[in-house]
């Protein structure tokens, strides 16, 4: 029990903490306000239910790092229960309810308060050791951070773990003053019980300071702490939540276009969508996305936290100003350079991982549309390839009628879908129909649906190149010209499914195309490949005993959650898959995507590299390294060269596996597995 | 005070180029076109120019193919700020050069810029002799292969290449004729938005001129490049290559 000058200085202390964490909030509001767009209750109704009780469960924390999650779920559900624990012992300060040596319900409140606390105490010292001690913040050296970060990310990280240790700490060991006071253990509160043994030998008056200091240190502490928790990252609490119910259910493969009036893109915080400054206020800086960043992992200016980082401390420093409305400072000089910019590859990787639903990659494509459509320099090759893109269609400067070159090396026409109506129309894509190393793939893809009595047909010179990574490179001008010259060539032509060899291309006819009128089913050709072979169209005659393992491509994989098709495809053709340890969704990027197959990387290390490194890992026994995408194909071409692991590992489309089975094709002597017919 | 580009719009040979049945024209539904390569380079050193000066940009064309306002529109999406385009009855033949700057003397002339700025040569001006005649003609001091420009009080020192890598610096009096062979940087990248919002919101003014009378040499045949280029690599003991030389020697009649 408090005296009554304690009970009015609590009162009077909660007001003026109240109003100050009031005034924090309100102006977080009105700085996310300033993004575009609102949120739609109607999301939120729907989601509110269901994302909760993920919440509860932990299941977003839970996608990687098992023992910190693990810690982290300590330290929440303590926290939540924690909840209830307040609002009891605020009652027991005024009034001097207590549950001490209670039985029945409050008995089980007694053990779970009890040893939640350890379990958060335990908790948060573990992660307090790992962000200190065994895995301190680092970034890149050439990641841009604001100088307040710097430090700040320490303290803030200091404070909260301190302010956690101390008001939870300071609540068990009140319960162990109060136990120590009653004189007789409490068995429903065992460890602070056993504190409580230790404190014994001390007086009562002793024990009396005890109980009150503990209790203030408690409770009061909370109130001290309140005005600075929308500063720190504790904040994550709600903002977490509400980030993660407020997100549309949209494909992440499909871009929301610029915001108009005018604007292109983001050149400001203010210029983003509401959305993308809540993530900042969301961020619990974990580092996740940074660590399966192809970006950063290889060495390059782009580090996705760092950018939400920056985004945090520039508005914790800048609340009032930017809340008020003031124009703030372009986002390269606050949030990011313009090399990390044009760094990313928009593998989704940092999105899918995120535990409190960030998406960085967003801001980095919309900083992209504001550079391109500003005329800020570009890198050279992306230059000419965009140029080539909106004169002729493709990438490689070559005449819109060589698209199809291809197709006269066959023995068998092509039919044309634009003069007859076919069943499958072929959406080829700008790798595998000008790229010379991948035209025999190509020609391959196309025997196999031959062989397999397929009837399909191809756009010839009006197919265009989807513009899946011209959008991603933020020419949303170019990406609505490619796709308006598509949309009218696949009007003209008759058919009932579209069916891709490039991921890229499927994604952007499945996600984008669809939400600009395509209304048609899309499929990635590995999904026709394992029907044809399931429904006995395409009949093996050799196995293929050897060990192989599969890449996910991004826009694949992890975009469309296309993981079973190629699997099922490389099973069916007798092969034993060893899997690499990124896989499915949660796959390594290639490092080709959002345009960066057209842009100079710079000469570290490059993430194909690393991921035939990660094959190799597997094992001796494996022998092939399969794709199911022409960048692909390329990307790991080179990759297995520069690696010098040529003749360890060989890089093969799924399809040209499956030609071989079925006795369409020969491979080249090391190429060829060992066979049983 | 302006500075005048001259663009000029010339088959695109990225795509197959076929010689129409008359004989002595390309056939021109087949054809497509594209601003001649130094032409772009011109309107991006005009371009540097007026970042550093505040001149006006004016683009000028003669609509010879029907299809000049896109290249137009492109120019004015870039930064420039006036497009100017010659129209009149020229369907159905190229224009020789001489007639080329006959009809934008004029025009020129009526925009009193500082400075007139053209590709240094074009694929059916091989020549360079654009920036030569234009020159005469208006009676302004005129030079071509020009790497980069510097305008200052009534001059524009311009750096040409000569051969060997060896650079010649020059000063010109204004109004003068340049034939750009490169800018002092890549001609930028402009993004089809700002195409289509320059396509939207600004005007191609046009101006009507008479067919030239020609003095021209006439065309009486064009011809494709015949079949070339093709190599053998000679293998085996040097006795059987110098064999097979031989051989092939004798063959062409020149042994
Ligand atoms: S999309 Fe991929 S490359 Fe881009 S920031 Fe995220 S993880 Fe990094
Ligand atoms: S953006 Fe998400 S994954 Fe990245 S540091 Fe912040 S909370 Fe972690």
């Amino acid at each position: 029990m408090l005296t009554t000058p304690e009970r009015i200085a609590f009162l009077l202390l909660a007001l003026a903490s109240l109003l100050l964490t009031l005034r924090g909030v309100r102006l977080i509001v009105r700085a996310i306000g300033r993004g575009y767009g609102r949120p739609s209750w109607g999301v939120f109704l729907r989601r509110v239910i269901p994302v909760s009780l993920d919440i509860l469960l932990q299941r977003p924390i839970f996608r990687t790092r098992p023992l910190v999650s693990l810690l982290h779920a300590g330290v929440f559900f303590a926290f939540v229960f924690y909840g209830l624990v307040n609002v009891l012992d605020l009652l027991e300060g005024f009034n001097g309810y207590s549950t001490l040596h209670a039985s029945g319900v409050a008995s089980a409140y007694n053990l779970v308060a009890d040893l939640l606390s350890v379990a958060a105490l335990l908790g948060m010292l573990g992660l307090l050791l790992r962000r200190f001690g065994l895995r301190p913040f680092r970034f890149n050296r050439a990641v841009f951070l604001l100088p307040s970060v710097r430090f700040g990310i320490s303290r803030d990280s200091a404070i909260v773990g301190g302010f956690i240790l101390l008001h939870v700490g300071s609540r068990w060991a009140g319960q162990a003053v109060r136990i120590a006071e009653s004189g007789r253990p409490d068995w429903s509160q065992p460890t602070a019980s056993l504190l409580a043994a230790l404190l014994g030998g001390l007086d009562a008056a002793t024990l009396a300071v005890a109980s009150h200091v503990t209790w203030w240190l408690a409770l009061g502490l909370i109130l001290a702490f309140l005005p600075y928790f929308p500063y720190s990252k504790h904040i994550h609490l709600f903002m977490a939540p509400l980030n993660l119910i407020l997100r549309e259910e949209k494909p992440l493969g499909r871009l929301e276009p610029p915001v108009g009036n005018g604007q292109v893109g983001a050149a400001r915080l203010e210029e983003l969508r509401w959305y993308q400054i809540l993530d900042a206020y969301a961020c619990i800086m974990c580092n996740r996305c940074q660590d399966v960043c192809p970006a950063h992992g290889t060495g390059r200016a782009l580090s996705p936290a760092a950018l939400e980082i920056n985004k945090r401390y520039y508005l914790n420093r800048n609340l009032n100003s930017f809340a008020g409305g003031t124009a703030s400072p372009p986002l390269l000089e606050t949030a990011t350079s313009r090399a990390a910019v044009w760094s990313c590859t928009t593998c989704g990787a940092c999105v899918r991982i995120c535990p409190v639903g960030n998406r960085p990659m967003l801001d980095l494509i919309d900083l992209r549309r504001h550079l391109v459509f500003a005329g800020d320099e570009i890198d050279p090759n992306l230059q000419t390839a965009l140029e080539s893109l909106s004169r002729y269609g493709n990438s490689f400067g070559k005449s819109a009628r060589q698209r199809a070159r291809w197709a006269k090396d066959l023995p068998f026409p092509v039919k044309d879908a634009r003069k007859e109506p076919v069943e499958y129309l072929w959406f080829v894509g700008d790798f595998a129909s000008f790229d010379p190393r991948m035209q025999e793939n190509t020609k391959t893809v196309a025997q196999l649906f031959h062989q397999a009595g397929l009837d399909f047909g191809i756009l010839y010179e009006d197919e265009w190149n989807s513009g899946n990574d011209v959008r991603r490179v933020g020419e949303e001008g170019l990406f609505e010209l490619l796709v308006e010259h598509n949309l009218a060539a696949l009007g003209k032509a008759r058919f009932r499914a579209i069916v891709t060899t490039d991921p890229h291309s499927y994604n952007a006819l499945r996600n984008e195309y669809s939400a600009l009128g395509l209304d048609v089913p899309v499929y990635h050709y590995t999904e026709l490949l394992a029907e044809l072979l399931e429904r006995g169209q395409l009949q093996p005659s050799k196995r293929l005993q050897a060990v192989a393992t599969y890449h996910d491509p991004c826009y694949l994989g992890r975009y469309n959650r296309i993981t079973a098709a190629p699997r099922r495809v490389i099973r069916a053709l007798g092969l034993e898959l060893r899997e690499m340890p990124r896989h499915g969704e949660n796959t390594y990027c290639c490092g080709a995507g959002g345009g960066q197959i057209w842009m100079d990387s710079g000469g570290q290390e490059r993430p194909s590299e690393q991921r035939i490194r990660e094959a190799i890992a597997l094992g001796e026994d494996v022998r092939y390294f399969v794709v199911a995408c022409p960048k692909d194909m390329a990307m790991y071409s080179d990759a297995v060269k520069t690696t010098g692991y040529e003749h360890r590992l060989t890089v093969i489309d799924v399809a040209r596996l499956v030609a071989w089975a079925t006795g369409l094709i020969e491979l080249e002597r090391e190429a060829a597995p060992v066979s049983q017919s | 005070m302006t500075l005048a580009v001259i663009l000029k719009q010339v088959p695109d040979v990225v795509e197959e180029l076929a010689i129409a049945p008359s004989g002595t024209d390309l056939d021109r539904d087949s054809v497509s076109y594209v601003v001649n390569e130094f032409d772009e380079h011109a309107l991006e050193e005009a371009l540097l120019l007026r970042e550093a000066t505040g001149e006006d940009v004016v683009v000028v064309g003669v609509d010879t193919t029907g299809e000049l306002d896109q290249a137009l529109y492109t120019a004015l999406a870039k930064g420039a700020q006036r497009a100017v385009k010659l129209v009149g009855d020229f369907e159905g033949s190229w224009l020789s050069t001489r007639a080329l700057a006959g009809l934008l003397a004029p025009v020129i002339r009526e925009l009193s810029p500082r400075l007139v700025l053209t590709g240094v040569q074009a694929p059916d001006d091989l020549d360079g002799q654009l920036a030569p005649t234009l020159g005469a003609l208006l009676d302004w001091p005129h030079t071509g292969v020009v790497v980069g420009t510097e305008l200052a009080d009534g001059v524009v020192r311009v750096r040409k290449e000569l051969w060997g890598g060896i650079m010649l610096d020059l000063e010109l009096a204004t109004p003068a004729v340049l034939g750009i062979q490169a800018a002092r940087a890549t001609p930028r990248y402009v993004p089809v938005g700002r195409v289509r919002q320059a396509m939207r919101e600004s005007t191609i003014e046009e101006v009507e001129v008479e067919t030239p009378v020609e003095s021209a040499p006439k065309l009486s045949r064009l011809r494709a490049p015949e079949a070339a280029g093709r190599a053998e690599m000679l293998t085996g003991s040097p006795s059987d290559v110098a064999e097979r030389i031989l051989e092939i020697l004798r063959a062409r009649g020149l042994y």
